[in-house]
């Protein structure tokens, strides 16, 4: 992995996770391995967040479609070393939360993927990136569950 | 802390919050799920609308294309160490 070229995103546009249970199933530590890393990663580097959450739903049973994903998530990082979060000094003190759900983002069980994140000034504070619990029937409950 | 902005491109949901009279048909949502309209009629947080191209938080829930993944990326303070210094 050391020569690989550098990616500038982490997924396709048209990448949709799947089980993908035709293809051939690969080695389930080496799998789990480099998700255990990005873990850790995700802690600093918010933009890994979705993907490596994409990639760590698969670990029970991987397949080559996952394992490719996963290792373009190594091929972005080697392009991103200099790439950090910046906290400038002189921003304002005013709190702004953002708010965003895709809906049957999941191609597995069609649940939601919602995001939240909050900004004091221009500075990032925090995020939270979560799969929906349940499913429910009625479209309001979904929508007032997820401000909470 | 007063009215803090919480951004939503979901304008049904907005109204939902701010009138909720005028959407009797989600009475049958539980308490629990409502107390965001609480705190916005305390004046604690204000749901306001923004749209899509500046949504931030799209960055975690799709895969987007690259241009656009850069300038969400620029936009929350995660930037290359060559271009700050």
């Amino acid at each position: 992995m050391e020569n690989c070229k550098e990616f500038v995103t982490l997924i396709a546009t048209n990448c949709y996770m799947v089980s993908d249970e035709a293809r051939k199933q690969i080695d389930v530590i080496k799998y789990r391995w480099p998700i255990g890393s990005f873990l850790y990663l995700t802690a600093s580097m918010l933009d890994i967040q979705l993907s490596v959450y994409m990639c760590a739903r698969f670990q029970s049973n991987p397949r080559e479609l996952h394992n490719k994903t996963e290792k373009r998530i190594l091929m972005y990082l080697k392009g991103t070393i200099n790439v950090g979060l910046w906290h400038p000094c002189n921003s304002k003190i005013n709190l702004n939360g953002f708010l965003d759900f895709d809906f049957a983002s999941c191609k597995l069980d069609w649940k939601i993927i919602s995001g939240i994140c909050h900004l004091l000034g221009s500075s990032f504070i925090s995020w939270n990136n979560t799969k929906q619990i349940c499913v429910y029937c009625n479209w309001g409950i979904v929508v007032l569950k997820l401000y909470g | 802390m007063v009215n803090v902005p919480l951004y939503c491109d979901n304008t049904s949901a907005i109204n939902l919050t701010k009138n909720p009279i005028q959407h009797f048909k989600y009475k049958n949502i539980e308490i629990r799920h409502n107390f965001i309209k609480d705190y916005v009629l305390k004046g604690d947080c204000e749901i306001k609308f923004v749209k899509i191209k500046n949504h931030m938080v799209d960055l975690f829930t799709k895969p987007l294309t690259h241009d656009r993944f850069n300038k969400l990326r620029t936009d929350l303070g995660i930037l290359d160490m060559k271009n700050v210094i």
